[in-house]
């Protein structure tokens, strides 16, 4: 006679809940009814609700693996604890995450991840921004129960150009090597061996270095991984962060910019699922290191310093008698790799001129740089942006390698002039309104400073037509302006009619005399300054 | 105590109160800003209520306010919903007390950024004149009816109000020339505006 | 209209304008060449902010009929080093130092005032281990006698009594010491924090500090015996800048200056904390309110101060000084330097600062000067979003041009005296 399993008595049925719609779910968590996309996790819908589940391997980008383990969560019906970050929501679910089953396992966890970390807090570059530092503090705090020597690792490892690992401080949650598959699809990264020998090491033959390996240090919810630019250059508690747009090429990823003292530190991409997702290259990453490079900081006039007075009138004297002779011996150029406010801020007085000729200077695409993930050919931010204005203030813009024999004087945007040979350089008279002194700038009869991307609020446009917002994160170096007001003092000095008194004072006002010009923009919202944030008061960002 | 001060508080002005809570055993009420000035008169003057004594008088500029870490559950605001542009951008928060049956009560009155301004008690209560003029000197709010609304801390020609969260706290106003000190050697992010 | 007078000789009756009847002036058309009186106008003059007399930092302008103060105008802020703005952005433990210099004739209360409120946001009120908050007690009181020292013996001199001025002083000197030996420091002690005191009281503490209070006992003996009947203080002080009880209340007045207009309202009785519960004391209250009832109400008040430090020496139990929290308490150091898990916390609290849930909470203690308020808003990061103090010294100032109006001008260094206006706190 077989024995007779009873089922267990089940709780009497909740009342009957109407059918939800077909793509949402209702569960409980914690006594909270929340109701979510069907296929979201309980991690997911928990951080809905307010409640922070501690998880070290689940990253909203990258596959689910439920390697840590520390998620777990007690989920009613099911004998084993869940991991949370797993689990998907299922309809009437009953979640609970404070009863002391869950929460001792995962105090546990805490405690067995920590057994062998080093005590390297002072000296690891994480300090400030771990992971693994918040969730102790926030969801353990226990005092150390073992007094044993700690499983020592080898603690500076070349990985590759660009990151140094610290095998010690590694928790072995695997999103490095997932960042590595996923967002770089190439696999350098891998464990070996087991156990509390177990170590990250690239794959055989392999070293780490695709074009997407910082990203890995973003992920990296310790100090294991970090990245030789930044390492031992700043601390990240000092930072502050600004968001705003990296400048690298058309894409347009979103970013934080964390400065201090006036100088960026490092950038870091910020989630915006329709263009960069969490992620971005690591050309992008390094082009901070631009704002601190031939920096244009004072006016030039013949190559000695001037103030802005006397560039202005100086720029004024050169060209108010050639557009009075010959309007087609004054070329304007566009920069596809300025804001839109600068640029339309020029177009408009270019029309207003009347110049013969007006250009758009971008530099030359980059063969082979697509490669279907973030990066693209086109290495100018805001070609798409500087199309859309030249089209509908009728501009009639032209590439500026096609540059017309009569021109004699140019007002150009940015420093380069691609396209142009040195020869024919040397003949002209420019004058710059430029961030950098190099290229066709250094040569220029009268420099303007203009404030880079990082120091002025301004838009960008990428190559989806997607009109982006930048905020600034600091002030520009020695005197230099935003663009858009370079424009407006020489249009006050030249007195170019009615229609030329650009009289602007701030970018919002070229952003919304730009928007009511085109018509693809006329929905746009100028969005109030970012305040800026200090990072250690920011919470953890891993 | 509170919860008897808050509930006859709402019964007495009823639409004039926007919302009582309790935190942390502290009675707060928000009044609507036109009513601020009556109800605070019946607050004195009733004999049940009886604040005679007033305790502070200032302001909250919620400009950064974005709570982390808050615990789960219904939100109140503005405990734990960070600002956003269509809320008002200051809280005037004036706390009074009894003498006489040694309760305490806190108003708070919404004051938009575009209208900062609020009705001045200190008609009703003197000490708040010059609390006022402090609430004034560092925030901006204009109190309606105050007799001498001029800067307390600050001299007359300082530009702004410093304790607002987008003033830096590194930016120097000198009055006195300075040959010694750079001025404003941090410039506001942005530029100059 | 009458036309002007015209000059005759002196002593002419019949010449004599309505004017001179009434208010007993003349004109200078009135007058002869020998009986030219200097022109009776209101003059304006400025008392401060550098002045001997004006602690800490004030200026009052006033309008003066001869000696007589017919109208003046307070000008408070010369001493304003932004406390709000810079708690804003520094962590809790880090405002400790800064209330400190708030008023620092009493600094351990105002370190008391701002734990408190931490407290208050986190709940941690009653929670803290006994002899944490018997220390808090001990030192506050401590700090108390400090000041009204200070404020009687400063005020004294001012009026030409050296003597007692350094005879109080020598006591402060002597609590100065034993704080010291406590905190670190005399005056900048930023000895307490959030969930008990930053160490242990010195070993010997008791001994010294019983010692102290018995000398500061017999020096108080001398100086009453100066000062009370003494004909000059009593006229200086009796009868000057008086205050109603009613004005007093509605001014805002609170702390000795309230209670010596018979205000009987004392924080530690009304709405008692830490272990004030478990204190005898009695709290002086006077009648008419003027200097002298101030001055009187101060020096029973540091009597009280030594009876409360006896009972507290007497029932301070043993035990641990910060509250075994982790949330607050920083590790051992031991424990910090060889386990990862004790290096977190401690980086943590440093870094982080205190992480004080989102909220708002007003949490006051008897301040030397009354009813010491901080009124701070948390946003659930380590740092405060909005730190206000509600200074008493502040709200007396503000009637310091009611009082002085009236009388003469030196009647503004007693009362000014009196009012016991610390620039620190006031101007924060």
């Amino acid at each position: 006679m077989t024995d007779v399993v009873k089922p267990p008595i089940e709780a009497p049925k909740p009342a009957p809940v109407p059918a939800p719609p077909s793509d949402s779910v209702n569960l409980t968590i914690d006594g909270m009814p929340v109701t979510v996309k069907k296929g979201t996790n309980v991690l997911e819908a928990a951080r809905t609700l307010g409640i922070d589940i501690s998880a070290f391997c689940y990253h909203p980008g990258l596959q689910v693996v439920a390697q840590c383990r520390q998620c777990l969560v007690s989920v009613e019906k099911n004998p084993k604890l869940q991991p949370s970050c797993q689990q998907t929501c299922g309809e009437g679910m009953v979640v609970h995450t404070t009863d002391p089953q869950s929460t001792l396992a995962r105090k546990q966890q805490l405690e067995f991840t920590l057994l062998n970390h080093p005590i390297d807090c002072p000296i690891c570059d994480k300090a400030g921004e771990c992971t693994l530092q918040r969730l102790y503090f926030e969801h353990d705090n226990a005092d150390s129960r073992v007094d044993v020597t700690k499983v020592h690792k080898a603690k500076v490892v070349d990985l590759g150009p660009t990151i140094v690992l610290d095998q010690e401080r590694c928790i072995l949650c695997s999103r490095c090597i997932r960042a590595c598959d996923e967002v770089a699809g190439d696999h350098q990264l891998e464990f070996a061996h087991r156990g509390d020998h177990q170590i990250l090491t690239t794959a055989p033959g392999a070293q780490l270095d695709n074009p997407y390996s910082l990203n890995t240090v973003d992920v990296c919810p310790v100090g294991a991984l970090t990245a030789k630019d930044f390492r031992f250059t700043m601390r990240a508690w000092e930072l502050e962060a600004t968001p705003s747009v990296c400048n690298g090429c058309a894409t347009g990823c979103n970013i934080e910019i964390h400065h201090k003292h006036d100088r960026a530190w490092r950038l870091v991409p910020r989630h915006n699922p329709d263009v960069n997702k969490y992620w971005m290259c690591d050309e992008g990453r390094l082009t901070y290191h631009e704002l601190r490079e031939h920096r244009l900081a004072g006016a030039l006039v013949d190559g000695l310093p001037a103030g802005w007075d006397r560039a202005i009138r100086a720029a004024a004297d050169h060209l108010s008698p050639i557009l009075a002779a010959s309007r087609q011996a004054v070329g304007v150029v566009l920069s596809a790799e300025a804001s839109n406010e600068d640029n339309f801020a020029l177009g408009k007085l270019a029309k207003a001129w009347g110049v013969g000729s007006v250009y758009v200077a971008a530099r030359p695409d980059v063969p082979g740089r697509a490669d279907g993930r973030l990066r693209v050919a086109d290495v100018n931010p805001n070609r798409r942006g500087v199309q859309l204005i030249a089209e509908a203030l009728a501009l009639g813009a032209r590439p500026i390698a096609e540059l017309s024999a009569d021109v004699r004087c140019l007002v150009m945007l940015g420093a380069e002039l691609p396209g142009v040979a040195p020869a024919r350089l040397a003949e002209l008279g420019i004058i710059a309104i430029t961030s950098h002194e190099r290229g066709a700038a250094a040569g220029a009869r009268i420099a303007l400073p203009a404030a880079a991307w990082a120091e002025v609020a301004g838009t960008v446009t990428n190559a989806g037509g997607l009109v982006q917002r930048m905020h600034a994160a600091f002030a520009p170096p020695g005197q230099a302006l935003p663009g858009w007001e370079a424009v407006v003092r020489l249009a006050q000095a030249t007195a170019a009619g009615a229609a030329g008194k650009l009289s602007y004072t701030h970018a919002r006002e070229v952003f919304k005399d730009m928007t009511q010009t085109v018509a693809a923009w006329s929905a746009l919202v100028w969005a109030r300054e970012a305040r800026p944030l200090a990072l250690r008061f920011a919470g953890s960002r891993g | 105590m509170s919860a008897k001060v808050l509930d006859a508080l709402k019964a007495a002005h009823g639409a004039a109160i926007d919302s009582v809570e309790t935190q942390h055993g502290d009675a707060i009420a928000w009044v609507v800003r036109d009513r601020l000035l009556a109800v605070a008169t019946w607050l004195k003057s009733d004999p049940a209520m009886a604040f005679d004594a007033p305790v502070f008088a200032t302001c909250i500029d919620r400009l950064d306010w974005k709570p982390i870490d808050v615990p789960p559950g219904p939100p109140v605001y503005p405990a734990s919903a960070g600002w956003t542009e269509d809320r008002p951008r200051f809280e005037v928060v004036y706390q009074l007390r009894s003498t006489r049956h040694r309760h305490r009560l806190r108003l708070k009155c919404a004051v938009p950024e575009h209208d900062a301004r609020v009705p001045s008690l200190s008609s009703l209560w003197p000490a708040f004149n010059w609390q006022e003029r402090e609430t004034f000197d560092m925030y901006g709010i204009s109190f309606d009816g105050h007799p001498d609304q001029r800067r307390i801390y600050l001299y007359d020609e300082f530009v702004g109000y410093p304790l607002r969260k987008d003033y830096p706290k590194e930016k120097r106003q000198p009055l006195v020339r300075r040959d010694d000190l750079p001025i404003n050697p941090i410039k506001v992010p942005g530029g100059h505006r | 209209m009458a036309a002007p007078s015209t000059p005759t000789g002196p002593g002419d009756a019949s010449n004599r304008s309505l004017k001179q009847l009434v208010l007993g002036r003349r004109d200078v058309q009135d007058l002869s060449d020998t009986e030219q009186e200097l022109p009776s106008e209101l003059m304006t003059i400025n008392m401060g902010p550098s002045h001997p007399a004006m602690h800490g930092t004030v200026r009052i302008v006033l309008t003066v009929d001869g000696e007589r103060i017919v109208a003046s105008d307070v000008q408070p802020g010369y001493l304003h080093r932004c406390f709000e703005k810079e708690s804003e952005y520094a962590t809790y433990t880090q405002v400790f130092p800064y209330t400190d210099r708030l008023n620092y004739v009493s600094p351990m209360i105002n370190n008391c005032g701002w734990a408190m409120v931490a407290e208050k946001l986190m709940g941690l009120t009653g929670k803290l281990p006994r002899r944490a908050e018997y220390i808090r007690v001990i030192v506050s009181e401590m700090s108390r006698m400090t000041d009204h020292l200070t404020c009687v013996g400063a005020s004294a001199m001012e009026l030409g009594a050296f003597t007692p001025f350094l005879y109080l002083l020598k006591c402060r000197e002597w609590l100065y010491e034993l704080l010291e030996k406590v905190s670190g420091a005399r005056l900048t002690h930023s000895y307490v924090r959030i969930g008990g005191v930053g160490k242990d009281l010195t070993p010997n503490f008791d001994a010294e500090l019983t010692l102290c209070l018995d000398q500061i006992v017999k020096v108080m003996v001398e100086c009453e015996s100066m000062l009370n009947h003494n004909k000059i203080f009593r006229d200086r002080m009796a009868g000057v800048g008086a205050m109603s009880k009613d004005d007093a209340i509605a001014t805002g007045c609170v702390g000795p200056i309230a209670r010596a207009a018979g205000v009987d309202y004392d924080v530690r009785k009304d709405y008692p904390y830490s272990v004030y519960p478990e204190l005898e004391f009695d709290v002086p209250v006077g009648t008419t309110g003027d200097c002298y009832d101030r001055y009187l109400v101060r020096i029973e008040e540091l009597k009280q101060c030594i009876r409360i430090l006896r009972q507290c020496l007497k029932q301070i139990p043993d035990g641990p000084v910060m509250v075994d929290d982790p949330r607050v308490a920083l590790p051992a150091k031991a424990a910090t330097y060889n386990t990862i898990e004790s290096m977190i916390r401690h980086f943590k609290h440093i870094m982080d600062g205190i992480k004080v849930p989102a909220g708002e909470a007003y949490a006051f203690v008897e301040g030397g000067n009354g009813e010491l308020g901080f009124y701070v808003v948390a946003d659930g990061t380590g740092r405060p979003y909005k730190a206000y103090v509600r200074s008493p010294s502040f709200v007396h100032l503000s009637t310091a041009s009611q009082l002085i109006h009236g009388h003469l001008i030196a009647d503004v260094v007693p009362i000014f005296g009196m009012i016991n206006m610390i620039g620190g706190e006031c101007d924060k």
